[in-house]
């Protein structure tokens, strides 16, 4: 990656991708900065977790048109290991289940896989149980779950807070949060909050992609936008989420039209 | 000439065994015959292997073995080369469990040397040496049965009886490679008394040259627990015929088995359980990656007899293709002669999914390693069922090598 200068941390223009055959994307333009919080809202089957995954690298996807530089260098050349090392961290609406490999294996190896990225040398391992071990206390998980298959038997909430840690473990420098706050209560929305808030710093973005206004009230964007068609269609500040929740979409959908 | 003419001008060139006996087996032979690729249960065998074979008898004199897996904490070792006991290379305190090898049974008309297990006949034939433990109290030995690799082929049985409440466990390792032309044609007699519990775990890594011809049958009785995990990953053919039978009250069965296999190697079994008193149970856990263009099947054929109320039986049985050449055939089979019954099972083939692939990608792993690591997990289910840390250390760096794979230490759940 070359030196970002000026240039924002994620800058996407005019992306157009299709699924299928079926359009998804259609002219999507985006720039986040380091240091900020972007949440991206929008009805269901607007193609904000099209976005997430396009970010990440998900095979399946036909970009058509438009270009996303991430640290001032194409993103979409690279495969999604290599986004992954460079800092890109996608969190999962539905993180899957690995049985037979077990959680500690796969977070010493992710974290090693970036180590080695930056010319560093692998993980102590003691060094290693005492980093996971501080971060699973902040995100309320039990050691336990250190050998057991990754997410085999969680439960939604502990799969999601699972994400978090792997997050925190990884440290990127842009996560890229696909509804995250789905199927959690509001004790374990505060945790996977809390979670993302210590992560939060001016090196570093967030892209929260959410369905709802109450992800927000716990990690406050710098911006809001609202993606309808696969377009950007509003963007704003925290405001913004707010009158979302209390007007809905209808409104933004008929502004879209017109 | 027949393979059966073929076998017995071997024998009457170079008389082994007596000429009653000889007598009996050919008889059996006769009425029996051997499998046919046509039959039932031989479709996934590679059979066309067995006619390859140019020399049925033993080699005269064994070629020396110079080295030897490092022993298993806690368990007493016997070696038999190309069959045969080696002496020097077994412990002292273990040849003193072997039975005299005059006395191991003429192979009589019962149900292990019928049907699907009439392989056994020419182990019977030929071999002229065998480990056969009556065990009357707790035990761990290491058997280790090396072909190696002299002209001839390779006759290694096993005959394992367990009296009332024993607790055993016992290692059977099937290693080397006999020469071209040999083949190693094995037999294996399992007899489990009330209460008594064998954990039975069986690792067959034979040079990639070989012909491994496997016949197991065993005989559970009242409250009787047979445990066994067979890791196979050698011999360019490979083909295990088991037979268990539940014949007491309550009698268990958990079998694990995996299969990994590369380049043109062919692997299959058949499992082959009767559940003939109340309250028997069957645990049946199967998981086979063939890469390249190996093949691999896996035939579970159970029956539950009228008198078998209670009984409990499932069927787990996964294949995984790694290339377009590859392939595995599962076919879990229920026969039920009873409605007081619980029964399970499932049996799917497929290629790794790429969700969890791109999971593991998005988390920064290389490709390679992401692959090998869903392969690894695909096999946990088996390897993790190994409970001696050394054997399962091997068993891993032996299904690693067959899978082209890096070994992950640790990454099992």
């Amino acid at each position: 990656m070359s030196n970002p200068g000026t240039e924002p941390l994620l800058k996407i223009d005019d992306l157009h991708v299709s699924v299928g055959g079926q359009q998804v994307l259609r002219g999507l333009t985006l720039a986040v900065n380091a240091g900020e919080v972007h949440a991206i809202m929008g009805p269901n089957g607007s193609g904000k977790s099209t976005l997430a995954h396009v970010l990440a690298g998900r095979p399946g996807y036909q970009i058509t048109r438009g270009s996303v530089r991430y640290q001032g260098s194409d993103l979409l050349a690279l495969p999604p290991e290599e986004r992954a090392r460079a800092g890109v961290f996608l969190g999962f609406q539905y993180p899957v289940e690995i049985p037979g490999v077990n959680n500690a294996y796969l977070l010493k190896t992710a974290l090693n896989a970036q180590r080695r990225q930056r010319d560093l040398p692998d993980i102590d391992a003691f060094d290693f149980l005492a980093l996971v071990r501080e971060r699973m206390k902040l995100m309320q998980i039990d050691e336990s779950f250190l050998a057991r298959g990754v997410n085999e038997g969680f439960s939604g909430g502990e799969k999601k807070r699972n994400e978090i840690l792997q997050m925190l473990i990884l440290e990127p420098r842009l996560a890229l949060l696909d509804e995250t706050d789905s199927g959690l209560d509001i004790d374990a929305l505060k945790v996977v909050a809390r979670g993302v808030n210590s992560l939060r710093s001016p090196e570093r973005a967030i892209v929260l992609v959410t369905h709802y206004q109450r992800l927000l009230d716990h990690i406050v964007p710098d911006q809001v936008h609202v993606l309808v068609r696969g377009r950007m269609v509003r963007s704003g500040d925290r405001s913004l989420a707010l009158e979302l929740e209390k007007r809905g979409y209808d409104w933004v959908l008929e502004q879209a039209v017109a | 000439m027949t393979l059966r003419e073929r076998a017995l001008q071997e024998l009457q060139r170079q008389p082994m065994r007596s000429a009653g006996m000889v007598a009996q087996t050919a008889q059996l032979l006769d009425q029996h015959g051997l499998p046919q690729p046509r039959d039932e249960y031989w479709r996934n065998a590679n059979l066309r292997a067995f006619e390859q074979v140019t020399q049925f008898l033993p080699p005269a004199h064994s070629s020396a073995v110079t080295s030897l897996p490092a022993p298993l904490p806690g368990f007493q070792r016997l070696v038999f080369v190309d069959g045969r006991r080696a002496a020097q290379l077994s412990d002292a305190a273990a040849l003193q469990l072997l039975a005299d090898p005059a006395a191991w049974p003429a192979p009589a008309d019962d149900q292990g040397y019928r049907d699907d297990q009439r392989f056994a006949l020419l182990n019977a034939l030929f071999g002229s040496d065998g480990a056969q433990l009556q065990l009357r109290q707790d035990a761990a030995v290491e058997l280790l049965f090396i072909a190696s690799g002299a002209a001839g082929s390779s006759y290694p049985r096993l005959a394992v009886q367990l009296a009332d409440g024993v607790q055993a466990r016992l290692v059977e390792r099937h290693l080397g490679a006999p020469a071209a032309g040999g083949f190693i044609c094995t037999q294996t007699r399992v007899e489990l008394q009330r209460n008594a519990r064998l954990d039975h775990y069986r690792l067959q890594d034979c040079d990639a040259s070989a012909l491994w011809m496997d016949t197991l049958f065993a005989r559970l009785d009242a409250h009787a627990h047979y445990d066994v995990r067979l890791l196979g990953v050698g011999a360019a053919t490979a083909r295990c015929s088991a037979e268990v039978v539940l014949s007491g009250a309550q009698a268990e069965l958990t079998w694990r088995s995996m299969a990994a296999l590369d380049a043109r190697q062919v692997g299959d079994t058949l499992l082959r359980v009767r559940h003939e008193a109340p309250g028997t149970r069957t645990s049946q856990l199967f998981r086979g990656i063939a890469v390249g263009q190996a093949r691999i099947g896996f035939d579970a054929d159970v029956r539950v007899s009228a008198a078998a109320a209670g009984t409990r039986v499932s069927q787990s049985l996964r294949g995984l293709i790694e290339g377009a050449e590859s392939g595995i055939n599962l076919r879990p089979r229920l026969t039920i002669h009873t409605d007081d019954i619980q029964a399970s099972h499932g049996a799917t083939t497929g290629q790794l999914d790429e969700n969890l692939l791109f999971y593991l990608l998005s988390r920064g792993l290389d490709v390679a390693t992401a692959r090998a690591l869903l392969k690894w997990a695909f096999l946990g289910d088996v390897l993790s069922a190994i409970e001696i840390p050394e054997l399962r250390r091997e068993a891993e760096r032996a299904a690693a090598g067959h899978l082209s794979d890096q070994l992950l230490d640790g990454a099992l759940s």
